[in-house]
């Protein structure tokens, strides 16, 4: 019975947060940017769940729904022939330690950041990277994302490891997302686009509860692409302006009944009962860790 | 891990000289069968829908645990026979374990290191076969003929419900007092690292930094082509070719013996191998969960069962003594180290590596 009514409660709150957070990226005519701030989800980001207790007067506590988009690396690969519980339990374990040591905070893509890498042919041993984040995959300890920027007319992507020991600090300079999960149209898009001033400084954030959605609408350079992007029903680019044809090829090659396959989804994503598992497991190690942080800061020993 | 994304290319060895003779011999060599040897005890029940009621079926599963109670675990101090010294010559048993998948760790200096994690299931010693009767039987007879015979080891790891089980397979094993074991496995070992029956093998019985040899079976791939089988080139994608894509091509010169040699490379079933990669270290042991890391990869696919032994590559044998025969739990009541690492490797939780 409070299986089931934790189930519903995760699933209802999984919807609302992601209709909320992704208000934008749902609707196709109209982009409206509107940062939502309700009580609860104030509520839900801050504070865990913790659901009325059982008929022993435990209480259980229940990660809150956002943790499946802030931390999709504890969720492992879906394909069922390589799937272990043990070694994905010991590769959580693994992973907390390094949290533990190292704070890799929330991003998503298209957060701007900065990584400080120890690297022996640098001057100061530290080679520093700001960039903005193109692309993130892996699951566990191969979780790994891309970072681009534009260094003098010449444009750098650098693919960092999450978990690797050469990482000294992981900042995010500006928490936001786009229109597209991916982003690799920068390539083809017009310079300015991923330029970032190495000196950065880190932004604050006026509203701590919702993570804003940027509209932006990137022009690309002329032909030829990197890629077919007319195929690929990319939100976050101005109007390609190509001839007909491409887009008469698109349609022919396009796969329209993929957002009607149940099973291609159920196959590609970890169920339900699991994920709220994972993240009850993992949830609290991290509230631990975040408290640490905090009060070291407020000693001032950071 | 600082990377910009290109991919590695693979060197192809050209092979000079083509032994014709070694190929021609293996060629009749029947690798595969999907049948165990005639001499094996029939192992699975053929299950028949048994309609028993819910308290028949509690009464059944109360017989099977009195049947099978736990013996208490046995101490390093109980061994029946008497302890013999190591030294350099012996042959200590082996551990059936499963491959549970691939896990990335990083080395001091900060380069990475693919390690393969191998489960040690609950393997338990079913018993010995001495030298003498070892000799006699078929695999004995090759293994040993013109060699001083050694003993063998009975292993057997996963324990599960009698009821999937034989009589006949069940017997090996209720001498003993266990229940039966879902895999079986053989250890020549020599006579001074034999174990009585019921002795449990863990994680422990293997050493942090030492070379172990893994046997498994390789990924079953089924029919395959000649490009991905033997990796022939095959023929141009374009430029007007007609149905020479991926195939074959010349299988005989028309000169030489004017027919085709045995072991000519064709399509065929690929995978599904015995095969043994040797001298992979042991980078981490972790004794709370039995879970071995190896550097390196193993055959066979995740979740399949391999077999673990200690290295037969004369440079990365043992120079001082393991825990011979096997490891037991210190008598005093103390844990042991619930985590162990190679000294070579970064350890999770110590701060970032600076170089």
């Amino acid at each position: 019975m409070l299986r089931r009514a934790v189930l519903q409660t995760f699933r209802q709150g999984l919807a609302q947060s992601f209709f909320k957070r992704n208000a934008v990226s749902l609707s196709e005519t109209t982009v409206t940017h509107q940062p939502i701030e309700t009580s609860d989800e104030a509520d839900e980001k801050s504070v865990s769940k913790q659901k009325p207790g059982d008929e022993s007067g435990n209480t259980v506590v229940v990660a809150p729904p956002e943790f499946r988009f802030m931390y999709p690396e504890f969720l492992p690969d879906p394909a069922m022939e390589r799937r272990n519980r043990l070694k994905e339990k010991l590769e959580r374990i693994d992973m907390l330690q390094r949290r533990s040591v190292v704070e890799i905070p929330e991003f998503y893509t298209g957060s701007v950041m900065a990584v400080t890498v120890a690297d022996a042919n640098s001057p100061n041993k530290f080679a520093r990277f700001v960039g903005i984040c193109i692309q993130r995959g892996g699951s566990g300890l191969r979780a790994w994302f891309i970072l681009r920027n534009v260094v003098d007319k010449q444009g750098v992507e650098i693919l960092y490891e999450m978990y690797c020991p050469l990482i000294q600090k992981i900042e995010v300079l500006r928490l936001e997302r786009r229109l597209d999960e991916s982003l690799l149209y920068l390539r083809d898009a017009l310079p300015e686009y991923s330029t970032f001033p190495l000196d950065m400084e880190p932004e604050r954030r006026l509203n701590n509860s919702v993570v804003p959605i940027n509209p932006l609408k990137v022009k690309l350079r002329p032909r030829p692409w990197l890629e077919r992007w007319e195929r690929q029903n990319l939100q976050g680019v101005e109007d390609l302006n190509l001839p007909q044809r491409f887009y008469d090829k698109a349609e022919k090659v396009a796969k329209p009944w993929e957002k009607y396959d149940l099973m291609l989804q159920y196959r590609k994503t970890i169920p339900a009962e699991e994920q709220e598992k994972i993240f009850a497991d993992v949830h609290s190690q991290l509230q631990q860790q975040e408290f640490k942080r905090k009060i070291r800061r407020r000693r001032g020993t950071d | 891990m600082l990377s910009i994304v290109f991919h590695k290319r693979r060197r192809l060895v050209r092979r000079l000289f083509f032994n014709h003779e070694q190929v021609r011999t293996m060629s009749r060599v029947k690798r595969r069968t999907t049948h165990p040897p005639y001499w094996h005890v029939l192992k699975n029940n053929q299950r028949q829908d048994e309609k028993i009621s819910s308290d028949n079926l509690r009464f059944v599963r109360e017989v099977i645990q009195d049947k099978y109670k736990n013996k208490s675990p046995i101490k390093g101090s109980d061994l029946d026979i008497e302890k013999k010294e190591w030294d350099p010559k012996t042959k200590r048993s082996g551990v059936i374990a499963r491959n549970i998948g691939v896990q990335h760790m990083w080395e001091k200096d900060g380069k990475k290191v693919v390690c393969t994690v191998l489960h040690v299931l609950d393997n338990h010693v079913i018993r010995y076969v001495p030298p003498e009767e070892y000799a006699k039987s078929i695999i004995g007879a090759k293994v040993f003929r013109n060699r001083k015979p050694l003993g063998c080891l009975v292993v057997g790891a996963e324990a599960a419900n009698p009821d999937r089980f034989t009589r006949q397979y069940c017997s090996l094993f209720s001498e003993v007092g266990l229940l039966p074991k879902k895999r079986l496995a053989r250890f020549i070992v020599t006579p001074n690292a034999v174990l009585p029956p019921c002795t449990p093998l863990t994680a422990g019985h293997f050493v942090i930094g030492q070379a172990v040899d893994v046997y498994g079976k390789t990924i079953d791939y089924g029919f395959q082509g000649v490009v991905k089988r033997w990796g022939f080139k095959g023929g141009p994608a374009s430029h007007g070719a007609t149905k020479f894509h991926r195939r074959g091509g010349t299988i005989g010169t028309g000169r030489d013996k004017a027919r085709v040699w045995p072991g000519q490379k064709m399509p065929g079933h690929m995978g599904s191998e015995r095969r043994f990669c040797r001298g992979l270290k042991i980078v981490r042991i972790n004794m709370k969960y039995n879970v071995i890391y190896v550097k390196g990869t193993v055959p066979g696919p995740t979740n399949s069962i391999v077999q673990i032994f200690d290295t037969l590559l004369p440079r990365r044998k043992f120079t001082e003594a393991p825990p011979h025969p096997t490891y037991f739990p210190p008598e005093d009541g103390t844990l042991p180290q619930e985590d162990i690492w190679d000294s070579s490797l970064h350890v999770f939780g110590s701060p970032s590596i600076s170089v």
